[in-house]
């Protein structure tokens, strides 16, 4: 059994990330993200890798993108503000089938459109993971890069600044998940002449001697592999809902902190659960449809103007029991969570939403048709 | 406001059915013939690039990086392994690739457009950290891809869909020297202008991209070929005049030949 | 406090910057990792150089912990300083313990139904030729009152963190987490 160490998210992410065979990482310095970059900048020199501390988050991505394409672990990461500027390289991985994995600490709210719908062109998906916590994102971490290589496209780690920063005793230990298909699309320079020379390209075209599906063949297969992945990567963790009357749902460090309340109120005799999405995409729909099948009320806890929430309410069993009990909070500092994330306000929400006393309220900001 | 007198180059010049070839024997790792318009500039490029790689038996251990414009169709052409990448950020797709083998030769393929304007920082920065790759610039002072717009390389007066009167500084400010720039930053180790507008100007082209990825070889630090090449349909001229009018807009602007660097290495 | 069957210890650290409080709390979370315990460290410092907040939550248990990296509520509470207190002594609970660094925050100058214990560490610090340590001497007395870790894997947890070029202070800093263990020591033995 590996030793016990004290590492925050930033440096528990990295000794995965080593564990798993990354050798390629390259970002921009932003909060919270730059200590992943610091650690890596320190590790992986140790561990025979590259870390380059890239000019802009654009280079970084790309600069990822051809070390992958190339054949080594690589991966990249920002908060969402870099995140936004990295979308097209993003959508260009997903339509030109190049691994990467991409760890988005992000900064002061829960920015799940971001993950799960992107800015980027085309019809691409990223395969998104939410831990709760530090140790989680360990694991994460290494199954994200076994995943990423399964599947040939970009993944992202969803964190968040109480990740990133946490200090927690967390073991380190190499996973296998299991056997990846051939590496026979990997440049690696050694097919000029061959008339089958090598190419990653989104368009797909292949050479006028060795034709690929090109763009519309290319692009509809990479629709159907998106489908393919939904059915089959969908995680989630269904905590105390058995029973349940109310069903509280969460990601993240969010969840964690549902979690704890819940233990708190079943302990009062409360029959309430938790209800947490793991991957964000692809979504868990069939287990929240299931978990929610006798709850009446579904409360959607997040930290933002209500994102996961439209991704609830059109899988949920029932559509009229979901109620938003989530919001913007956000530091004074404007660099992590204000003072919504804690278990005192959720557990007043709760309490509310169950009490009647304040109606789950429609959340601000979302104008338009319910 | 007068009308600009565009010159129509949606058909062959007259005369074209006169015309003697030249040479017939096309590079074994050119696998077929390419789309672009009679004229230009970047086909020649190609071929003295491919060239290049086979004298310096680079053909099985090279890597290219493409980016966006008309030479972005070479990847359908060219044999050898080939990322095409986004607009600019070839040369840092060739920061990781490099990073990560070594001993491949890796270069970049761009236009004034992808390297210039929408991938400036990318290569200086890349030349900044001395990364050890060679940058191929393929300068025609247009957007020739998507109709013939200005690009930070056309020369002062030259006239574009985007300055139809001709490129005016009060207006539209001045070109941007790449190379001048590039050499200026001390760690890159080999710079050079070449064009591919006369049969003396492509001879010594080859041997500037030759030198280049020869120091790659020596692990030098970085290279940057510029090459001046013909787009007669940007310019609105006719096919055959493309190499006159490169001599005199673009030559003026852009001096040929090795450029004295900054840093020693 | 309990969590699913196991014992957590929580304590609250808050004081003002320098890094003082970030040094004393990741000593002590340190020093319960390597002795093979659970621990977690969530810290809050502004981006003051001096004089601003700092403050940190240590967490040890003998399992994965359950504890939140905000701490709903906190079984002691160690004031270095009164100002930037407020989120420490909001969380104690009524029967948690209070550590107050008489020096500067004055005995009666805090109300707290549980136990307090005060010891008025800069001065001990200063007479023991060490004014910069006198957080670990809280800190030893800390450890002295509850031993929720060994006092040698204490000096062992500084002395690893302690960077190069203030390697020279591992010794002051060993004598004042020794001075703090027999201040406590002798408080307990006289009351």
């Amino acid at each position: 059994m590996t030793e016990l160490q004290l590492l925050d998210g930033c440096a528990a992410i990295t000794e995965a990330a080593l564990a798993a065979g990354c050798r390629f990482f390259a970002g921009y310095p932003m909060s919270p993200f730059t200590g992943l970059l610091e650690s890596m900048s320190r590790r992986m020199t140790q561990a025979g890798g590259t870390c380059v501390n890239a000019e802009s988050e654009i280079e970084g991505i790309n600069m990822a993108l051809g070390a992958s394409a190339a054949g080594a672990r690589a991966a990249t990461g920002s908060c969402g503000q870099g995140i936004a500027l990295m979308q097209e390289a993003i959508a260009e991985m997903a339509l030109n089938q190049t691994p990467m994995v991409v760890f988005n600490m992000a900064r002061n709210q829960q920015d799940y459109f971001q993950c799960t719908r992107g800015g980027g062109w085309g019809d691409y998906r990223t395969l998104t993971l939410a831990p709760k916590d530090v140790p989680e994102a360990a694991e994460h971490t290494q199954l994200l890069f076994w995943l990423a290589e399964r599947h040939r496209m970009p993944v992202i780690l969803y964190g968040d600044p109480v990740l990133a920063q946490t200090q927690v005793g967390v073991r380190i230990e190499p996973r296998d998940h299991g056997p990846l298909p051939p590496r026979d699309w990997v440049l690696d320079g050694s097919q000029g002449g061959t008339g089958h020379s090598r190419q990653v390209w989104t368009w797909a075209m292949g050479k006028v001697t060795d034709p690929g599906p090109g763009p519309d063949g290319q692009w509809r297969a990479m629709a159907e592999k998106f489908d393919r992945i939904a059915a089959s990567e969908q995680r989630s963790e269904a905590y105390r809902t058995e029973d349940a009357d109310t069903i509280v749902v969460a990601f993240g460090t969010a969840a964690l902190f549902v979690a704890y309340v819940v233990d708190e109120l079943r302990a009062e005799g409360m029959r309430v659960g938790l209800f947490r999405p793991v991957t964000l995409w692809p979504f868990p729909a069939a287990a929240l449809a299931e978990v929610t099948r006798t709850a009446s009320r579904v409360l959607v806890f997040e930290l933002n103007a209500g994102q996961m929430l439209d991704d609830v309410r059109q899988h949920v069993h029932d559509r009229e029991t979901v109620g938003f009990i989530g919001g913007v909070s956000i530091h004074e500092s404007g660099l992590t969570f204000g003072p919504l994330l804690d278990a005192a306000p959720i557990r007043e929400r709760i309490v509310s939403a169950i009490d009647g006393q304040a109606p789950a309220s429609r959340p601000a900001g979302r104008g338009g048709a319910r | 406001m007068t009308e600009s007198p565009l010159v129509d180059t949606t058909a062959p010049p007259p005369g074209a059915d006169g015309a003697v070839p030249v040479a017939r024997a096309r590079p074994s790792l050119i696998l077929g013939e390419h789309g672009l318009c009679p004229g230009c500039g970047e086909p020649v490029a190609l071929r003295l690039l491919l060239e290049v790689l086979q004298e310096l038996d680079l053909v099985t251990r090279a890597i290219g990086v493409v980016g966006h414009g008309c030479y972005g169709s070479f990847v359908t052409i060219m044999d050898v392994d080939v990322l095409q990448c986004l607009h600019g950020r070839a040369p840092s797709c060739a920061t990781g690739i490099k990073r990560v083998r070594p001993d491949v030769a890796v270069f970049t393929l761009q236009g004034d457009g992808d390297m210039v304007n929408e991938g400036l920082q990318e290569v200086l920065h890349t030349a900044a950290r001395s990364e050890n790759v060679t940058c191929i610039l393929l300068n025609n002072g247009v957007f020739g891809d998507t109709g013939g717009q200005q690009t930070a390389t056309t020369v002062v007066g030259q006239r574009t869909k985007t300055s139809l009167e001709g490129r005016d500084p009060a207006v539209h400010g001045y070109p941007i020297p790449i190379a001048d720039l590039v050499a200026s930053l001390p760690g890159v180790a080999y710079v050079a202008r070449g064009a591919v507008s006369t049969p003396g100007e492509v001879g010594r082209t080859k041997r500037l991209l030759r030198t280049a990825f020869e120091r790659q070889l020596e692990g030098a630090g970085f290279g940057l070929v510029e090459i001046l090449t013909m787009c007669p349909t940007g310019w609105f001229v006719p096919a055959s005049s493309g190499p006159g009018y490169l001599a005199e807009s673009m030559v003026a602007t852009y001096a040929l030949g090795e450029l004295s660097l900054r840093g020693a290495r | 406090m309990e969590q699913g069957g196991v014992m957590e210890r929580e304590v609250i650290l808050s004081g003002i910057g320098g890094q003082g409080i970030q040094l004393l709390s990741k000593s002590l979370a340190l020093a319960a990792t390597m002795a093979g315990r659970y621990a977690m460290l969530a810290a809050d410092y502004g981006g003051e150089m001096r004089g601003g907040p700092s403050q940190a939550s240590v967490v040890i248990g003998d399992a994965p912990l359950r504890s939140l990296p905000i701490l709903p509520s906190a079984g002691a509470a160690v004031l270095m300083h009164h100002k930037f207190s407020a989120f420490a002594l909001e969380r104690l609970r009524p029967d948690g313990l209070l550590v107050l660094n008489t020096s500067i925050v004055p005995a009666g100058s805090v109300g707290h139904p549980g136990r307090v214990a005060g010891f008025p560490v800069t001065a001990l610090a200063r007479d023991l030729g060490a004014p910069q340590s006198a957080g670990f001497v809280m800190l030893g007395a800390y450890v002295g009152l509850t031993g929720v870790v060994e006092p040698e894997a204490l000096e062992q947890a500084m002395r690893r963190l302690l960077p190069p070029y203030r390697a020279q202070y591992g010794d002051a800093n060993a004598r004042a987490i020794e001075a703090g263990l027999t201040t406590a020591r002798d408080q307990v033995t006289a009351s």
